[in-house]
């Protein structure tokens, strides 16, 4: 294949990697808005996906991987933006060696080899996220990846074509291909700042939406998870351990490292019709029984719940055919909380830790954070956790 | 040529800018639009007690006369159950009394006593302890005490009055729990009002299974969490 060949095929690849990051990076954008909005997770860029599609790019988009700077802006600077900078730096060098036959220059080589090492070293570090941390498969980040590799591979057989050849060019005119480092660093400043520059403002998030009148627990059914970092903000969270935005809630908390400055107390409140008279049907068979466990499981209650959140999808399959599965595999694992979960004490304990979201007339739905009694906004429980935790932590702080 | 080159450079800067500075203004916009129009569709349902079929308005009444008898609903800080005349609480015949309660076969029992006695027995004990840790969605405990007509009408109401004092005392030294002087309701009824028929035998009883005759269904206090929203 011949230098200009390959250049023509890292400008393809790159206009194509930004097609994937612009969709992305259009897709993360439009949650700005704190609603919730369909992905365009396909393999060609900007088309929308089909429904059910679009899990991998939904997980990925959620993840705390998926942009940067949370705490300091509502959904964090995304990583697509980033890659859009690049993807689109890469066009214009590739256009521009293109348009001046300069695919022999040895520093615009140069230039390209290091612009494109950059989507190649991305996209292992976020393939690996996602094989190894997310276990999801995005299609508009596969498109990026195979991008990068394209790009990758080009820009190298094109720099080893021009050292095969020794023909290559290297006068004082053609360094300055050199600047396009530079003004790619540039450019990612400019969209950085642009995008920044342009987002709404969230200070009034912080304000939270609700609180609670009587927080008290007379009756001893909060599950008490301690906090590991000083100064640590007291926080109630009223959760259903088999309830998936409960798990990813969790997941998300974690990921922030802003669980070490809550000083939490875990409500149990199963939406399951079992033990919840205020849900009509059972959206997630069994957890009134893994709920009585997590109440009896004493100081390993934090360790059943981990259990429970772990064992989520076994629990949804089997108790699509069996209802009380769940307490079977719970019993299982934990025999020595048969005969608490069973009792008449723990039921009553359970009812009272529903009871205790009536008496506060609490939204039911899961999951719920409040701080200092302050409700955080079900709309800033994903994308816009992480700024809106740390200025409501900020704000009682003062 | 020189042209051409700007006009890239210038399409690498210009393009993706204008198209993030273009979607992140419209999400604010939506942001905006969103928190300025109220959405009633979206709203959540409350947590609240339950509130079942069978709470008619006729039960509402008297469960509303005998909680504001005992002070329950009025500041929340009196306890104790006036003596109030039965018939004045209930207002209604005393067959269309405990018809209300039917409905509650599987939530009440009937803890049944010796007779002259106020004493709660072991298997009294083991019922209430059964249905009030069975409280689930239900806002009210009530108590509603009986005495067969034997001996003197006054007595009997006096009696009465020991049998739900009793079932109260026993929740109290049991429970410890904070909220019983907002939930538990407490009716003596003598023998003169409302006395429970050979129906009642086939619900949840403290007395033996096989001797169920009328006067001993009515040495008793009938508990029930009542899942009404007054």
């Amino acid at each position: 294949m011949s230098p200009r060949s390959l250049i023509a095929l890292v400008f393809a690849a790159a206009c194509l990697g930004f097609g994937f990051a612009a969709a992305a990076t259009y897709d993360f954008a439009a949650h700005l808005d704190r609603q919730v909005h369909n992905l365009h997770c396909s393999f060609i860029p900007g088309l929308s996906s089909s429904p059910g599609g679009a899990e991998g790019c939904q997980v990925t988009l959620m993840s705390p991987y998926s942009s940067l700077f949370r705490q300091s802006f509502w959904g964090g600077i995304p990583v697509s933006l980033l890659a859009m900078s690049v993807f689109a730096a890469l066009c214009a060098l590739t256009g521009l060696m293109l348009l001046l036959r300069a695919e022999r220059e040895r520093a615009a080589l140069s230039s390209l080899l290091l612009l494109a090492s950059i989507p190649v070293a991305a996209s292992l570090v976020m393939g690996s996220i996602a094989a190894f941390k997310l276990h999801v498969a995005c299609k508009q980040c596969i498109g990026i990846y195979l991008a990068s590799a394209v790009i990758g591979v080009g820009a190298l057989l094109a720099q080893r074509a021009d050292l095969r050849l020794a023909g290559g060019r290297d006068t004082e005119a053609s360094r300055r291909w050199l600047w396009a480092v530079p003004l790619t660093a540039l450019l990612l400043v400019v969209l950085t700042t642009s995008y920044v520059l342009a987002m709404p403002s969230y200070e009034h998030v912080s304000k939270g939406c609700g609180v609670l009148t009587q927080a008290e627990d007379p009756h001893g059914v909060f599950i008490r998870l301690p906090a590991t970092a000083p100064g640590a903000r007291k926080a109630i969270e009223i959760f259903d351990p088999l309830c998936p935005a409960c798990k990813a809630f969790e997941e998300r908390l974690v990921a922030s490292g802003l669980d070490k400055r809550l000083e939490r107390e875990l409500l149990l409140f199963p939406l399951d019709k079992t033990c919840n008279w205020m849900v009509d049907s059972s959206l997630h068979p069994g957890s009134c029984a893994i709920s009585a466990a997590v109440l009896c499981a004493g100081n390993r209650a934090k360790e059943v719940i981990d259990w429970a959140f772990a064992s989520q999808r076994e629990f949804e399959q089997r108790a699509a055919a069996d209802k009380d599965a769940p307490a079977q595999l719970l019993t299982q694992r934990f025999p020595e909380l048969a005969t608490c979960m069973n009792s008449a004490v723990t039921k009553a304990r359970l009812a009272q830790s529903l009871r205790w979201a009536v008496k506060n007339r609490v939204p039911v739905l899961t999951p719920q954070l409040y701080i200092d009694k302050q409700r955080l906004c079900d709309e800033d429980t994903d994308l816009g956790l992480e700024y809106t935790l740390a200025h409501m932590l900020g704000g009682a702080a003062q | 040529m020189k042209a051409a080159i700007i006009g890239i450079v210038a399409a690498a800067f210009v393009i993706p800018t204008g198209l993030v500075v273009r979607w992140v203004s419209s999400a604010g916009e939506r942001l905006h639009a969103a928190e300025t129009t109220p959405n009633d569709a979206a709203a959540v349902a409350t947590a609240e007690a339950a509130d079942e079929e069978y709470c008619t308005p006729q039960l509402k009444l008297v469960l509303r006369r005998v909680l504001k008898s005992c002070g329950l609903l009025a500041s929340g800080e009196v306890r104790g159950c006036q003596p109030a005349d039965a018939k004045q609480v209930a207002t209604l015949a005393g067959g269309d009394f405990n018809a209300l309660f039917l409905p509650m076969a599987e939530r009440a029992g009937v803890v049944e006593f010796e007779q002259n006695s106020a004493v709660l027995d072991e298997n009294a004990k083991h019922l209430v302890d059964k249905l009030f840790t069975d409280q689930r969605g239900a806002s009210y405990f009530l108590v509603v005490a009986r005495a067969s007509p034997e001996g003197a009408a006054e007595h009997n109401r006096e009696l009465s009055k020991q049998r739900a004092e009793a079932v109260m005392q026993y929740l109290r030294d049991k429970y410890h729990d904070p909220d019983l002087d907002r939930e538990v309701g407490l009716l003596w009824l003598g023998e003169e009002f409302a006395q429970l028929d050979q129906r009642f035998c086939e619900w949840q009883r403290s007395g033996a299974a096989d001797g169920c005759k009328r006067e001993n269904l009515n040495r008793s206090a009938f508990i029930s969490w009542i899942d009404c929203q007054l």
